[in-house]
């Protein structure tokens, strides 16, 4: 078979890739092998991949006891059992506060609900890439009872004051889910003193698991309704689902690949460090935004990321355009596009999308170089073209 | 020149929907030129052998590098079994070697944008 042509990989706020040797194996073995699941005799020879993944996730995030990490398909499947799980049983009414940053997995779910009357929701305006905590504070109302947030931007690579906002939502007794599927991996996460009730990750991004494998952490299990029931392969003579964690909100065989991949990609974050992967990125990201501000015509939309994500768009030439050139003429792989956060770009670019690279911990320092280069070349002959029309 | 097959496809932020074609020959400059008697072309030339984008509005729009056998085409997806057709016809009329008769394609364009515009915007 022939090999592929080289890439450059740069859409790692999507899904990251390469992922660690450590994952393919673990992957590949628990397919190989029989897996060990409640309720089974697989022998000896099986794995526990399950259990592997809670302690392996609960440990990297400081999400004390491990019991209440709960593994689901990914983010977006995680925000909707907490959304719904939280509002049942509500009635209607219930005031509901999102920001301008969030992925449509935080605004469709709460926008169908707003669409069905359950709620009344508030979308608060992002001012410099963050949503500003005295905002929030003057945005709750008596009938406040819950705040969904992203922690990362994913077009703006921004991180929210999570802590403060914690505290006002927590002063005025406010439910508070954080979406973590950009900063679990990418930035330190001690879950013992965030004060947030639940926090969302996914697998496949900073964690360098595989697709299909994400969950959440839940503070107190008894704050969200199961809106999932079926077999845990315990409790089985009771037909209700167990009120025990994380058997209350696992149904059904779990995703043992993809849990093998998950406990693998934390367990390797953890033996580089957090703390190793946010300083090599934020040197990247400052280089990239650095080399990127030489070219004619370059806006960038956020020019001090905290994580590595950049995003931005060239004078002259529609992002989808950009997108394009990078991959055809430079073997390099960005997004393009809204990046399913639709409401920000209005803020920032319009609405018309933008061109976002995103780096990850395999990404080097040569890769860097050329797609500055790249897209400054780009730049410089949109801009003579601009300039001969 | 001819589609050989569509690599992959999806779903555009406009509503669009995009699909990726492998060509039996790489397009030209030559190719863009030719499109431009039935729409708008812009050009970068001078990146690689030169990045084309023509558009034909209410239709689509196709983004390509000269000397490369893959381009990009964006269908409006509401009219897209309207224009289908008439995108494959534009690739197999075009000659590299000789020139191409576009009388007949202006007649067949005629036909399809009156079709379009009446799924669109209604009859006159």
């Amino acid at each position: 078979m022939t090999e592929p042509p080289p890439i450059i990989y740069l859409n790692n706020a999507a899904t990251t890739w390469p992922k660690p040797r450590e994952v393919l194996e673990a992957v590949s073995q628990s397919l190989a092998r029989p897996v060990f699941g409640s309720g089974r005799t697989t022998g000896s020879q099986g794995e526990d991949y399950v259990t592997l993944a809670r302690e392996a996730v609960s440990s990297l995030l400081a999400a004390e006891p491990p019991e209440h990490v709960v593994f689901t398909m990914n983010a977006t499947d995680s925000l909707n059992i907490l959304i719904q799980g939280f509002l049942a049983g509500k009635g209607s009414g219930s005031h509901v506060l999102a920001t301008e940053l969030e992925h449509n997995s935080v605004l469709r779910p709460l926008a169908e609900l707003e669409r069905q009357q359950r709620i009344r929701l508030t979308v608060l305006p992002v001012d410099n890439g963050s949503v500003n905590p005295d905002l929030v504070e003057s945005a709750i109302t008596p009938d406040t009872r819950l705040m969904v947030t992203t922690h990362g931007s994913n077009v703006l690579g921004s991180l929210q004051d999570i802590y403060r906002i914690g505290e006002i939502l927590h002063d005025h007794g406010v439910y508070f889910i954080v979406d973590g599927a950009q900063t679990a991996g990418h930035t330190p996460i001690d879950l013992k003193t965030l004060p947030v009730d639940a926090y969302v990750f996914t697998g496949h991004k900073g964690l360098f698991g595989i697709a299909g494998s994400g969950g959440f952490y839940l503070r107190d299990p008894d704050s969200i309704a199961p809106v999932r029931y079926g077999g845990t392969g315990t409790d089985s003579f009771s037909l209700y689902q167990p009120r025990e964690m994380p058997e209350r909100f696992e149904a059904g065989t779990q995703n043992y690949p993809g849990l093998a991949g998950l406990a693998a990609g934390a367990n390797y974050v953890a033996s580089v460090g957090v703390k190793a992967i946010a300083e090599k990125a934020e040197r990247q990201t400052a280089f990239l935004i650095h080399e990127l501000n030489k070219g004619p015509g370059i806006e960038i939309h956020n020019d001090s990321p905290e994580l590595p994500i950049i995003s931005f768009n060239i004078r002259g030439l529609d992002n989808d355009d950009v997108g394009f050139i990078l991959a055809r003429a430079y073997g390099i792989v960005a997004r393009t596009g809204l990046h399913c956060a639709p409401l920000v770009h209005r803020a920032v670019d319009g609405g018309s999308g933008s061109v976002r690279l995103s780096l990850s911990w395999f990404t080097t320092d040569e890769e860097c170089r050329i797609a500055a280069e790249a897209v400054r070349e780009i730049a410089e002959n949109a801009d003579s073209s601009l300039g001969a029309a | 020149m001819r589609i050989l097959r569509s690599v992959r496809h999806k779903s555009c932020a406009d509503g669009s929907l995009m699909k990726e074609f492998l060509l039996s020959a790489p397009v030209t400059e030559g190719f863009f030129s030719y499109l431009e008697n039935f729409g708008e072309v812009e050009a970068l030339p001078n990146l690689g052998e030169g990045f084309y984008k023509f558009d034909k509005p209410d239709c689509f729009s196709i983004r390509g590098l000269a000397g490369d056998t893959t381009v990009e085409v964006r269908f409006r997806r509401e009219v897209m079994h309207l224009t289908v057709d008439f995108l494959y016809l534009l690739f197999t009329s075009y000659r590299e070697d000789g020139p191409v008769d576009v009388a007949p394609l202006k007649q067949r364009e005629q036909a399809v944008s009156k079709r379009v515009k009446e799924h669109l915007y209604g009859p006159d």
